[in-house]
């Protein structure tokens, strides 16, 4: 078994998935740098501008402040407000009331800021000593062309997208480089898992193949017990072998389908688990109807049901019974074991899940059903009442 | 509000007072709500003419001169008429706005015997002929 999710594909493709997220989140957070970076940039650029246009502004406010002094002198006289064509302007009492405007829009006025900008123009606030006319806000405005706005969103693109190129070639950079132990742990270790399977073939088949030679009537009757102990032991490692095999190398090779006789297949794999249903107690009826055939690689079929038959002994109460029924389109095992809580089914076939710690297995039988259920379209429906047993159909 | 008007205001209304049909006498009561404003109005503007022209017209310095000054020290409406009604209540050289020569040659202006609404109206009538709002070209 590997401690990967089971391939060097999925290796890889975990891999990929790990790289993206962690790629997502620097970018996100890159993003936000940027973003914050490009708001005081902005800001920095804004009052900038304000800056310049204040020292022309405060000019023309002092012209018009000139202006108002005479026509408050003069006011029996003259009643004409001091104009300029550069600049437009407005006056307000001390109560922020309207005496005249020139300007564009009088209502936006901001009395309590200094410079500021609004609606294309750029509007600046002087705050009278000696209230001319009953003046004591000056507010002379000028048309901002916008040119530092267009220059400012031009650099922020350039330079943020460039820096934002930038992080994400570092963040792949560092990514790589953070990954590579874990990397190599996970392929170490999946190597060491590819060639203990392998290994595992040759002991378990030559214990199997010598018990099946041995006779047991020239046996007393200790010994045999002896010697069916240690075939029930052989063949939960071989079933666990298989299990192995299939996840680490076989379900990456092409599957050789052919017409199966299933009705042949399931009374086999009967057969098999008997010895190891016996170990417990557990009694196996059938009710196999003959001559049901499906197109399916006969090996991963074996799978199928070698899990199933394993999980209901594994499962299963001591002296309880395990019933198999196959019919065309639907194989039932069905035991009177522990049970599962409700809800808990669909959990059942996530790998490395287990519902009973004490019995034994790695908790990827249901997984494996479920992988070759899903290759062949087959619906798999379990049901299960805790402490009465479970039933699991296989439909096709 | 020109005499003419007012007098004809008071014959129509005299007539409509007579009259027993109710919409009539509502009309009657209108005007003469609208005279008695008018009438209050124009008090305002006796009190001013009375209480004030009179006085300054024999001073070298204007009272739209005075207005203006107050204009620059008190700038708006509100402010400026808080400030002539404090001062001609209780008046005081730290508050006049007079220049020192002035005041010694004429002295410091006496304390108003108006009351408080005929002061009021006589600043409000005060403030109405020399306001700087909608004279502005």
């Amino acid at each position: 078994m590997s401690a990967s999710n089971g391939t060097a594909t999925s290796i890889s493709r975990s891999e990929r998935r790990t790289l993206l997220r962690f790629l997502g989140l620097y970018a996100f957070l890159a993003f936000l740098i940027l973003v914050l970076g490009s708001t005081i940039y902005y800001k920095l650029q804004k009052d900038l501008m304000l800056q310049t246009k204040r020292l022309e502004l405060e000019e023309y406010s002092k012209e018009l402040i000139d202006g108002l002094k005479l026509l408050h002198i003069y006011f029996d006289r003259y009643r004409t407000y001091p104009r300029n064509p550069l600049y437009r302007s407005a006056i307000y009492d001390a109560d922020k009331v309207r005496i005249f405007s020139t300007l564009k829009d009088p209502k936006g006025v901001r009395l309590e800021k200094v410079i500021y900008t609004t609606d294309h123009v750029i509007q600046y606030v002087h705050v009278l000593d000696s209230y001319y006319l009953g003046a004591k806000y000056v507010v002379v405005e000028i048309d901002d062309d916008g040119r530092w706005f267009v220059r400012t969103w031009k650099n922020i693109f350039l330079y943020g997208g460039a820096l934002l190129a930038l992080f994400l070639a570092a963040g792949l950079v560092l990514v790589r480089l953070f990954l590579a132990p874990m990397r190599n742990a996970i392929r170490l270790l999946d190597r060491f898992i590819k060639d203990t399977t392998h290994e595992l073939n040759t002991p378990v088949n030559a214990i199997l193949s010598n018990i099946e030679m041995i006779d047991p009537r020239k046996l007393d009757a200790r010994t045999a017990k002896k010697i069916k102990r240690i075939e029930i032991g052989a063949r939960t490692i071989s079933n666990i072998y298989q299990d192995l095999t299939y996840l680490v190398l076989n379900h990456q090779i092409a599957s050789q389908d052919t017409s199966v006789d299933l009705s042949r297949l399931v009374a086999e794999r009967v057969e098999y688990f008997r010895i190891l249903a016996e170990s417990k107690r557990i009694g196996i009826e059938i009710d196999i109807q003959p001559g049901v055939e499906r197109r399916i690689d006969e090996n991963k079929a074996a799978r199928l049901v070698d899990n199933l038959l394993s999980n209901a002994i594994k499962y299963n109460r001591r002296g309880g019974t395990i019933f198999v029924r196959l019919r065309p389109g639907e194989l039932l095992v069905e035991d009177s074991g522990i049970g599962m809580e409700s809800g808990a089914a669909k959990e059942a076939f996530k790998r490395y899940k287990r519902f009973d710690e004490s019995a034994g297995g790695f908790g990827i039988g249901l997984n494996i059903v479920a992988m070759i259920a899903k290759e062949y379209g087959l619906r798999i429906d379990i049901e299960s009442e805790k402490g009465k047993g479970t039933k699991v159909w296989v439909r096709w | 509000m020109g005499k003419v008007v007012m007098n004809w205001l008071l014959v129509i209304g005299y007539w409509l007072l007579g009259s027993r049909n109710g919409v009539r006498r509502f009309a009657a009561f209108c005007i003469v709500f609208v005279l008695a404003g008018v009438v209050l109005a124009d008090g305002g503007v006796a009190v001013y003419e009375r209480n004030c022209v009179a006085c300054h017209r024999k001073l070298p310095v204007t009272l739209d001169k005075f207005f203006f000054n107050y204009l620059l020290k008190y700038s708006s409406e509100r402010q400026v008429k808080g400030a002539l009604f404090k001062f001609l209540k209780h008046p005081t050289k730290k508050k006049a706005l007079a220049s020192e020569e002035l005041i010694t040659q004429y002295g410091l202006m006496p304390k108003t015997t108006l009351n408080d609404t005929d002061l009021r109206s006589a600043i409000d009538v005060y403030w109405q002929k020399y306001k700087v709002f909608g004279k502005i070209k």
